[in-house]
């Protein structure tokens, strides 16, 4: 049992650390990111590389944060003339060109044999029984790290920037903002954290093969960023956490209806989540806990820093 | 060998035009790229090979039979999802199209498997014209393409409401002021758009095996074509479908088949890059 929860907190980690990402993309930025899972098995495939040849963990995840956050500023350097559909578009189709590479160049990649036997953090460190609680450990630090950061960033000038040029990036630019800058650097970082979100999935795993990168990982994560709240890192925390819940929840219809095969409960968690996304968007969008606003008397009484820093 | 290669482009591009103009229709009229086309194309193939398979019907009447049926559902859709999100932004609707795609593909999942199947066609050995391998399900393609876009191009053009369909692409709220009913006419292009991405999947059907994931090996060929021909744009749109075709089987001379998809990107990424209004389309750059 006590095994079982922490795979599952192991997995609802890895998830927010991708919903971090994207919220910081597309809740803060309003970019959207569809190829969530391609740019999730370059992080990941990158760290494997780099911890497999001997590097390390931590130079591992430093490498697929750089490659990651690089990949982002391409996609986002390219779409700059143009209006946040194309982003998507080119998002979603950089996905596939990493999807179809990792399946391709099997001199590097394997293929679809996969690449087995990463190497851990931190192993060795303590006993094999209790690794991975460590891990789990080692995760969560991760994720709040992240969540701190995160919002440190969410309220300082860059974060109100950010929001500013999701709002209306004309208003922005006469503000004297550097909207190109301003997005690729907000679309790159979200990068570098989908990178760690790649690599720490190889070292739990310690076996990737392209059929982990599928489009239920960026189903999943839009979920719950969508239910958390759209730009609420708090939310998100909460949104990964029913995501998880849930997914491990219908587990249990096997039990309920035993002619369901693997492949149809697969589908029906699916179409739950597509049904929920829909719901979402239609009945609460702002989702469970709604983006932090300035409310009109803390910005009275906030008004002389607010102008400082804005300037 | 080059006159053969060119001619597969051009048999795979007239399918990838069916779907392109069905994403462009529906841009132009809601302003918003649909994700779901993919699924769509998926969902269509599946509904005629259900009827070719299971109740015997011939390819032809189950392609039919099973557009139409599309065509209502697609309506449908709209009805369910893409109506109460009318008024909210591209990227709403968009996630929100993701969000079918995801229930579309998975219901087709759910029923059939991951498993490829395929339909009951008569086999026939391609024939030889000038030295080149032409078989009937690429004769059979190119009758049922022409006469598709034939159909959509006399509607748009000499109908009223075609006049109606480019006049809300045009300028929504002109249309609304001279008293088109936009409801009327959104549910319209979703017929429309129901019916090519139907007969859309059944010809790539045809062509290969169908599984869950048919629709979705086709989407970034479909937005690269859309998108060659300026998104909103049905003309541009078929040339975009016919050029990305020819280019994509040329590229396999050069380098793995593979990466087709890869190709159909680099065509979106340079074109956005180089002229982001698309080869036909007008000048609409958002700073």
């Amino acid at each position: 049992m006590i095994a079982y929860l922490i795979t599952i907190l192991t997995l609802v980690g890895i998830v927010a650390i991708l919903g971090l990402a994207l919220n910081l993309q597309w809740g803060l930025c309003g970019m959207v990111n569809f190829g969530m899972a391609g740019f999730f098995a370059l992080g990941a495939y990158t760290a494997a590389l780099v911890a497999l040849a001997g590097a390390g963990s931590l130079a591992a995840t430093l490498a697929a944060a750089v490659v990651c956050a690089a990949a982002c500023a391409v996609v986002a350097v390219i779409s700059l003339r143009l209006s946040e559909e194309y982003l998507a578009i080119l998002t979603l189709g950089f996905g596939e060109v990493i999807r179809l590479f990792v399946l391709n160049e099997e001199w590097l990649t394997h293929g679809s044999l996969g690449l087995p036997g990463i190497p851990r953090p931190l192993w060795g460190f303590v006993s094999e029984k209790s690794y991975e609680a460590l891990f789990l450990g080692l995760l969560i630090a991760v994720v709040l790290a992240l969540f701190v950061a995160l919002e440190i960033l969410l309220h300082s000038p860059f974060g109100r920037a950010i929001r500013a040029v999701r709002e209306d990036d004309i208003v922005a630019t006469t503000l004297g903002k550097n909207v190109v800058m301003l997005r690729v650097k907000a679309f790159g970082l979200g990068g570098a954290i989908i990178g760690v979100a790649g690599a720490f999935h190889a070292y739990y795993l310690t076996y990737i093969d392209p059929s982990q990168f599928s489009a239920t990982i960026t189903a999943y994560v839009f979920m719950a960023v969508i239910a958390g709240g759209r730009g609420s890192n708090r939310g998100l925390l909460l949104g990964a956490a029913t995501i998880m819940v849930f997914i491990e929840g219908t587990r249990f219809l096997k039990d309920l209806f035993n002619v369901l095969d693997a492949t149809q409960l697969a589908a029906i968690r699916l179409i739950l989540i597509g049904l929920g996304l829909i719901l979402f968007l239609i009945y609460r969008p702002q989702g469970f806990l709604p983006e932090y606003r300035l409310k009109t008397r803390s910005l009275v009484r906030e008004r002389p820093s607010v102008s400082q820093s804005a300037s | 060998m080059t006159a053969q290669v060119i001619l597969n482009g051009l048999v795979t591009g007239m399918v990838v035009a069916l779907p392109a103009v069905a994403l462009t229709l529906i841009y132009g009229i809601l302003k918003f790229p649909n994700f779901a086309i993919g699924a769509m194309l998926t969902v269509g193939a599946y509904l005629a090979l259900a009827l070719n398979v299971y109740l015997s019907l011939p390819v032809l009447y189950a392609a039919a039979i099973g557009a139409a049926a599309f065509a209502v559902v697609a309506v449908g859709i709209d009805q369910a999802v893409f109506r109460p999100l009318r008024e909210r932004s591209a990227i709403t609707l968009l996630v929100a199209s993701m969000g079918v795609s995801f229930v579309l593909e998975n219901i087709v999942r759910f029923i059939f498997g991951n498993g490829a199947r395929s339909f009951e066609l008569p086999l026939a050995r391609p024939k030889l014209v000038f030295g080149l391998r032409i078989n009937n399900e690429q004769i059979f393609t190119a009758v049922a393409v022409i006469a598709a876009m034939t159909a959509v191009y006399v509607v748009l053009r000499h109908t009223p409401l075609g006049r109606a369909m480019r006049a809300v692409s045009d300028n929504p709220a002109l249309a609304a002021a001279r008293g088109i009913d936009r409801e009327r006419i959104v549910r319209w292009t979703w017929v429309i758009a129901g019916l090519l991405t139907a007969a859309a999947g059944v010809l790539v059907g045809m062509d290969r095996a169908i599984d869950p994931l048919l629709g979705w090996n086709y989407i970034v060929t479909v937005f690269a074509a859309s998108i060659l021909g300026g998104l909103g744009n049905p003309v541009g749109a078929v040339l975009g479908a016919l050029t990305v075709g020819v280019v994509e089987e040329t590229s396999t001379l050069l380098i793995a088949p593979n990466y087709r998809q890869v190709v159909s990107f680099c065509a979106i990424a340079l074109l956005l890059l180089l002229r982001p209004q698309g080869l036909l389309g007008v000048q609409r750059i958002k700073k």
